[in-house]
């Protein structure tokens, strides 16, 4: 165990985790309105493939998260018009959105696979040694920076306001929200694009900071470990940015590992975040604590 | 069954359309098609291979080339050669490991039709194989990374662990031992040829551990270039000698392939009808491989140091003569012994020195 | 619900009618967008027709990609009688492959009339026991089937890599992480020099034995009764229970061919990419035909062909196949906007 380690665990703990956060709370805000998108890899993708072609087209990588929220957003609300105007069957609609996620992005991202872009930039407290251990923990891009105020203001906004009191209750049963006054389906629409944001963002965290470059599917499952990372942190934002570093230090770890000279399967270390998902999920089940959204799942149809 | 037999009307007017209206196609004199498995705009391999088949284009005039990017290297890749195939190509080359078995099952049923894979071992009356000799050009990166240096650890990263990959890390780890028996290698292996970001973890993981020259054998070097850049340490380029441009700063030299007049060679055969399927390995003696030119960071001892080791290579001087023991102090390379290029892909080893484990 | 000759009829042709539309209005929109790519849609479309109509190969490739497709979608349709999703079809596809290797090298010697049905028996118990954990879980109470089959598609294919870069590492090629090459006796057997494969036989069997089971059988009224309402079903004494462990298994059996069929006629050995996505594909086949086995039928042939655009895109126009998705999901857009499809979930 050398403090190498610990500290580039750690590193990469924070830069991976946040991508995952930011598209597990855009998740969570539609979940909590009682929709379950299968498609956040597919959002994700086309964030990741816009924010770089956007960087590289105008040199400029901050334009290049913009557009990717933008596009994020743009994409959800089709999903959104599905699920929640046209009453279509939620997982059958993801399924869709991840298929057409995969063809955009990488109809979108062909002709810049290999362009040089300026990655978004590492910002570093003055006078820090290079390469030291403050440093290596406390050179972020601004994404990373912003990843956890994102989520208290998402905790704030779905347990402290008005608004998220009436997300939640669509979320747990709509016909009593509707009788009640209030318009389910606006308030999805709302939660949806808010969700779409957040994907496109954690999909351009990705490409324009993580790797620096676009490939094809190169989110690499990280929407369905949001999806899993959700129900890890029981629809619960602060819970999440744990369980975000939780599964991103998971991903790097092995390689941490294997560069101190450890000899770990990776594969075995990259299958413990679902695993332990599961075992919670069962403890859960077991303890009969009911955690999810009533009506998660389940599209109400009722009169605007 | 009416639907049917229109789709086959209309099918066959449209073919027959395509040649009326073709005439280029009577002054077609071979038509070749390329898989890559990746984009050819990765600064690496697949990039390399694209050069190589222009410049074998510019040197035979009437030559088609038909070519398809991100081709895996599962069963897909038999459909997109067979329909190559069925576009007329009669020299296939494809240029990833992994498309090997499908290239050589579409060999015993085409036999009119040429394969050349590359990297691999397979043969057939048509079905031939080439690579670059890349383990021992190896040995010479070793030795700028070592006199670069100066926390005496070199950082490798991996994409799948082959044994051609492992003998290049050896190479490298020897050539730097050469001059610096104090330096050691760290290798991080991704599990893939094109893992973005397992990459840049990986780069980022080795220069934690210490490593201020990094090195990669995966298809691009794009992403571990960019992070050694952004991190300050040193980097050695592979596939291509054109990925100097990413890193102004930090590089130092790289290895790169130069297919060019392989490709054209083979294509003159086929054209000719000379073609002998062979299994062949060049490497920087013969003109499959290159070095690359040197950064400005490295001072002018160094680089005539690391041409002078590369003129050595490329006139026959093979690292991989025995006696060698492996990192856990077993001897694998008997005195007097030397393995030679047919056993490079048998590496499940590391030399002493590298800080890894290969199996 | 009447399900004479005639209802059936025009329910059908009434279905195939907008799915028809659906189709071709995603066709225009998708040959826009490529001619805003710079490229020649019709070109392709035409390309296309003349590979998968006109050419034997064209068409025997078709075969070849409907068979995992026509697996997957009976086993999602199966669950979904009973009101149980599984998306994690691609899971057991692969667990079904893991399991069918570790017999292939285990019984190298062992001639293939005994081999292949061994194989199949295997590649059938590999998924379904995968399935079994979840379908465990949800008779059980515990845990929502759709999430843990959705998590346990991730394990599957880490498992698989897990073993073919250590204990199946193929010695004569330790070049390449792939597991060692399935012996002759092991690999299905194909007809007429394509690669159509004897999978084909035991996607059909597997279809045809669905629609019979459903709609011929008491099991499968009850199944249906159970998928209706099931606190009705348990008060009349089925047993919903053991029935939802079975009903799991045998849907993760029936992916789980397609596991075994991929290695032992496609790729001949076990390799890290089996699958482009066929279980969830499967899902949305199964969706679109509303579990029905003609539907499934014909569901798998298109969504074959349209995989055809997407090799004739990535030949002769120089798209990433990938692109072909748009095509997919624009298609499946257009009919998930319709009103008269499913309400609720």
């Amino acid at each position: 165990m050398n403090t190498a380690l610990v500290i580039g665990v750690l590193a990469t703990s924070i830069m991976s985790g946040a991508s995952l956060l930011y598209a597990t709370l855009g998740e969570m805000i539609g979940e909590r309105a009682g929709i379950v998108n299968l498609g956040l890899e597919g959002i994700m993708l086309i964030g990741a493939s816009t924010g770089f072609a956007a960087t590289a087209l105008t040199a400029n990588p901050y334009v290049g998260v913009v557009a990717a929220a933008a596009a994020g957003a743009a994409a959800n609300l089709i999903f959104a018009y599905l699920v929640v105007g046209r009453s279509a069957n939620q997982l059958a609609a993801g399924l869709s959105l991840m298929f057409f996620g995969f063809g955009l992005s990488a109809l979108l991202g062909r002709p810049f696979v290999g362009a040089l872009t300026h990655s978004l930039p590492r910002l570093t407290l003055s006078g820090l040694e290079p390469n030291g251990t403050a440093a290596r923990l406390l050179s972020h891009d601004i994404l990373v920076y912003l990843a956890l105020p994102v989520a208290l203001l998402i905790w704030w906004l779905l347990f402290r306001t008005r608004w998220g009191l009436q997300l939640r209750a669509v979320g747990e049963d709509p016909a009593v929200a509707f009788a009640a006054g209030l318009k389910p389906n606006v308030l999805r629409y709302q939660a949806l694009t808010i969700a779409g944001v957040l994907g496109g963002i954690g999909g351009a965290h990705v490409s324009v900071a993580l790797a620096l470059t676009w490939v094809e599917g190169m989110t690499a499952g990280r929407g369905f470990i949001a999806i899993a990372l959700v129900i890890f942190a029981k629809w619960n934002p602060l819970w999440a940015v744990a369980g975000a570093l939780l599964f991103g230090g998971a991903e790097g770890l092995q390689l941490q590992l294997q560069a101190a000279g450890a000899d770990v399967s990776p594969f075995i270390m990259n299958m413990l975040p679902y695993l332990l998902t599961l075992l919670v999920l069962v403890l859960w089940g077991w303890s009969r604590q009911l955690a999810a959204p009533a009506a998660l799942g389940r599209s109400f149809v009722g009169v605007e | 069954m009416t639907g049917r037999k229109w789709a086959r009307a209309a099918a066959a007017a449209a073919l027959a359309a395509l040649f009326v209206g073709n005439p280029a196609a009577a002054q077609n004199k071979l038509t070749v098609g390329a898989i890559y498995v990746g984009s050819v705009n990765d600064y690496g391999y697949n990039r390399a291979m694209k050069d190589g088949l222009e410049e074998m284009k510019r040197n035979i005039p009437g030559l088609t080339l038909i070519e398809a990017e991100n081709v895996p290297e599962t069963a897909e890749s038999q459909r997109i050669m067979e329909g190559m195939i069925q576009q007329g190509a009669k020299l296939i080359f494809a240029t990833s490991f992994g498309h090997q078995q499908f290239a050589f099952n579409l060999a015993k049923i085409h036999p009119d039709v040429v394969f050349e894979h590359a990297g691999g071992w397979m043969q057939a009356p048509n079905f031939g194989n080439f690579f670059g000799a890349t383990q021992a050009a190896w040995y010479p990166m070793g030795v700028a990374a070592a006199k670069m240096t100066k926390s005496n650890t070199l950082g490798f990263v991996v994409g799948v662990p082959i044994g051609y990959a492992i003998g290049n890390v050896n190479a490298f780890e020897m050539g730097a031992r050469s001059i610096n028996p104090n330096a050691q290698t760290r290798v991080v292996v991704t599990g893939g040829w094109a893992d973005k970001a397992k990459e840049a973890a990986a780069a980022n993981a080795l220069i934690d551990q210490g490593a201020d020259v990094v090195t990669m054998h995966v298809d691009s070097p794009a992403t571990i270039l960019q992070i050694a850049e952004s991190r300050g340490a040193y980097s050695i380029g592979f596939q291509s000698i054109e990925a100097r441009q990413l890193v102004p700063k930090g590089w130092l030299t790289g290895l790169g392939f130069t297919w060019g007049s392989f490709m054209t060679a083979t294509a003159q055969s086929v054209i000719a009808g000379t073609f002998r399927p062979a299994m062949v390995r060049q490497g920087l003696g013969q003109g499959m491989m290159a070095v690359a030119p040197f950064g400005v960071a490295v001072p002018e001892d160094v680089r005539q140091l690391v041409t002078a080791t590369a003129d050595r290579i490329a006139k026959g001087f093979n690292p991989f003569t025995g006696p060698i023991s492996d990192n856990t102090g077993v001897v694998r390379i008997q005195i007097g012994e030397s393995w030679g290029g047919d056993k490079m892909g048998n590496f499940d080893w590391y030399v002493e020195g590298v800080i890894g484990k290969a199996k | 619900m009447r399900h004479d000759g005639a209802t059936l009829w025009r329910l059908a042709s009434a279905q195939a009618k907008a799915f028809a539309l659906a189709a071709v209005i995603a066709l225009a929109v998708f040959a826009m967008l490529l001619s805003v790519a710079g490229k020649d849609p019709l070109r392709a479309y035409v390309d296309t027709l003349v590979y998968v109509f006109g050419n034997a190969y064209g068409f025997s490739e078709l075969l070849v990609r409907m068979v995992p497709l026509l697996l997957t979608a009976v086993a999602v349709a199966l669950p979904a009688r009973i009101g149980l999703i599984n998306v994690g079809g691609e899971g057991q596809l692969y667990m079904g492959a893991w399991l069918t290797t570790a017999g292939a090298l285990a019984f190298a010697e062992w001639p293939a009339f005994v081999l292949l049905p061994t194989l199949t028996l295997l590649g059938f118990v590999g998924g379904g026991l995968w399935a079994l954990i979840p379908g465990a879980l949800r008779a059980l109470r515990l845990v929502n089937e759709t999430i843990s089959t959705l998590l346990l598609n991730y394990v599957a294919p880490l498992i698989v890599g897990y073993f073919i870069f250590g204990p199946w590492r193929s010695p004569e090629s330790s070049a390449y992480p792939q597991s060692p090459a399935f012996v002759e006796a092991a690999q299905l057997p194909t007809f007429f020099h394509s690669r159509v494969h004897a999978g084909l036989l035991y996607a059909l069997a597997c279809l045809v034995l669905y629609w019979f089971v459903m709609t011929r059988t008491r099991f499968g009224l009850e199944m249906r009764a159970i998928g209706g309402n099931p606190e009705a079903a348990r008060r009349l004494g089925v047993p919903i229970f053991s029935y939802m462990l079975a009903v799991m298994f045998v849907a993760g059996g029936v992916a789980g061919l397609a596991g075994m069929a991929e290695v032992t006629a496609i790729q001949g050995r076990l390799v890290s990419e089996l699958s482009p996505g066929y279980g969830f594909i499967g899902f949305l086949v199964s969706w679109l035909a509303r579990t029905g086995a003609g539907g499934i039928l014909t569901m798998s042939f298109l969504f074959a062909v349209i995989s055809s655009v997407g090799d004739i895109l990535q030949i002769t126009q120089g798209l990433p196949f990938a692109v072909v998705n748009i095509l997919m999901a624009v298609i499946l857009f257009i009919v998930l906007a319709q009103p008269a499809r499913s309400v609720g979930r």
